[in-house]
């Protein structure tokens, strides 16, 4: 298995994907001095900005590795010589896969967490802030990012052990996100006196997407970072498990159905 | 134990608005250590689709299929095979060099060991000044090559080639001949599907002929080359002469004929059977198969 991890680690560093992601993390030079041009609250608007940043190049890292990687190897046929040529076992490969996948994402959200520090240390240096700045909150909020990021990969690969194209893993997992970051939303609304007037189907309906799918909502820091808001560590511990054991019903899921699968 | 054995194999694929495929249709074949196999059909026969199944890539419909006693589905099964898949295709951003070494490793061989027969293996197969370079670079033929290549590394006791001949050029072709005659030496189980009569004739042990998913028969390839005679072709003349005969007869003829000249004081020049080749065997098998079905 730790064989499928170099592979596939090293597949994403030769990734033409990912040489664009780069590109792109090049928008971290501005943010110092697209922040100064708010005059007001600019450490505030560096920390805004870095973390927004980070989050949608994760996200563009997770739907397309997660997407593309485990299916691609199976439309491509290198799974048929793999598979088909050593003992490494079908659950091996995708858990394999995923490993190389997730550490390919955590090592970049690392990255891109001391490129935010920068950014944001030098917008700190130039308008000093009035509260002292968190940079511990700040690096806590780029790996809860990350690790909802890395949750995604794992609903990416469910899909792409079951799919035959690259339709179904790609726009299946970016629904899932859209679902899964609004849910908590939902549900909230539903909580209120106008949420309360909603036919019972709806409700059932809405509840039952509220438990299914991952709840994103619960690993955003983004205010805690950015107004130094003090984290609670209890809820931090809470979030992680629920990421472990949904990460683990995920994998335990996509190696069943790949143990399963035909490789024609 | 037989290196390889399929028991009652059938593979039904669904088809498109509900119609079955039957690729496979209850084929029973045994192949022993040491053996080389020739596994001869038509496209479409149903090759690939029996050495998917023996590589536990599909699950067969009904039967078995079992690699020196192991269940094809289990991984370990494969842990004394190579294989090469039809038309494969590698892990295009590695280069020759790092997949050997990622073959070598899923096999748990030491790095000394792996870099020691990776460079013999990569310098037979000519792929030696390429090995650095990524194999989306390279060349149906390298590609080919470089499945030959994975295949040997570990050394297995089984090696099952789809189509190992196809894309290379004729001295490929006689390079993957003559691997194939080494490892039979070397005591290792060959089995090999190819749609070319001659590469069968050159290198099998036995042959077995496979069409539209019915194993039609299986035969020593030495004995079918000498059931295969039909007749004589004999040169032959006075001693002392320029002039030289020549006669062609009929296989019970032999006897008396080669008498007869020895009594007249002739000498013999050339001696040829003249034999119904394989590729005849085989054509008529495949034409009898189609006619049957009718
Ligand atoms: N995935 C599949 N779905 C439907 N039919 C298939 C599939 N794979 C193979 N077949 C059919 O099974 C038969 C045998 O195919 P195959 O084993 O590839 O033949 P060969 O390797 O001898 O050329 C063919 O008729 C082919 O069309
Ligand atoms: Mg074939």
């Amino acid at each position: 298995m730790i064989k499928i991890v170099g592979i596939t680690f090293q597949g994403v560093l030769r990734d033409k994907v990912f040489h664009g992601i780069l590109l792109v993390a090049g928008l971290f030079l501005f943010i110092p001095s697209a922040s100064a041009f708010s005059m007001r609250q600019v450490p505030q608007l560096a920390i805004t900005l870095s973390l927004s940043l980070t989050s949608f190049l994760l996200l563009l890292l997770a739907v397309f590795l997660g997407g593309t990687s485990l299916w691609k190897d199976v439309e491509r046929r290198y799974t048929h010589s793999v598979l088909g040529g050593t003992p490494i076992s079908r659950a091996s490969y995708v858990l394999g896969k995923y490993s190389g996948v997730s550490l390919f994402v955590m090592a970049t959200a690392f990255l891109l967490g001391v490129l935010s520090l920068a950014a944001i240390w030098f917008a700190a240096m130039a308008y000093p802030p009035d509260r002292p700045l968190l940079w511990l909150n700040i690096l806590i909020a780029v790996f809860f990012d990350a690790l909802k990021y890395v949750l995604l990969v794992a609903v990416a690969f469910l899909l792409s052990t079951v799919s035959t194209s690259f339709f179904l893993p790609i726009f299946g997992t970016i629904a899932t996100f859209l679902a899964g970051s609004a849910t908590q939303n939902v549900y909230d609304y539903l909580q209120t006196p106008q949420g309360e007037q909603l036919s019972a189907g709806v409700k059932a309906a809405a509840l039952f997407f509220y438990y299914m799918l991952p709840n994103f909502s619960a690993f955003d820091l983004k205010a805690n970072a950015i107004y130094s808001l003090p984290l609670d560590p209890g809820g931090l511990l809470l979030t992680f498990a629920y990421a472990a054991v949904y990460i683990a019903i995920l994998l335990s899921s996509a190696s069943l159905l790949f143990t399963r699968r035909e490789l024609q | 134990m037989d290196a390889i054995e399929l028991v009652d194999l059938t593979k039904i694929f669904p088809g498109k608005k509900g119609a079955r495929v039957k690729a496979l249709d209850h084929l029973d074949l045994r192949v022993p250590q040491g053996e080389v196999f020739g596994f001869l059909g038509p496209n479409g026969a149903g090759k690939s689709t029996t050495i998917k199944i023996l590589m536990g890539l599909i699950r067969p419909t009904q039967g078995q299929a079992r690699l020196l006693g192991t269940p094809a589905t289990l991984p370990q099964a494969r842990l004394t095979t190579g294989y090469l898949p039809e038309n494969p295709a590698f892990y295009d951003y590695l280069n020759a060099s790092e997949y050997l070494t990622f073959i070598g490793q899923s096999f748990k061989l030491d790095t000394t060991t792996i870099a020691a027969r990776s460079e013999t293996i990569l310098h037979r197969l000519s792929l030696w000044e390429a090995r650095k370079r990524p194999i989306r670079s390279y060349s149906k033929g390298m590609v080919q090559r470089l499945g030959i290549a994975q295949v040997l590394v570990h050394q297995p006791e089984i090696y099952i080639l789809d189509e190992p001949m196809s894309g290379l050029d004729p001295i490929g072709r006689a390079l993957v001949k003559e691997i194939i005659l080494e490892l039979k030496a070397a005591g290792k189980c060959v089995f090999f599907s190819t749609h070319i009569t001659s590469d069968v004739e050159a290198v099998c042990d036995r042959v077995g002929v496979i069409l539209k998913g019915k194993l039609q028969t299986v035969q020593e390839v030495g004995t079918l080359m000498e059931k295969g005679i039909t007749g004589y072709h004999i040169r032959h003349r006075m001693p002392g002469q320029e002039i030289f005969k020549e006669s062609t007869i009929r296989p019970e003829e032999l006897q008396v004929f080669m008498t007869n000249i020895f009594q007249s004081g002739e000498e013999v020049i050339l001696l040829e059977p003249l034999r119904k080749n394989l590729e005849a065997f085989f054509l008529s098998i495949v034409s009898q198969g189609s006619s049957n079905d009718q």
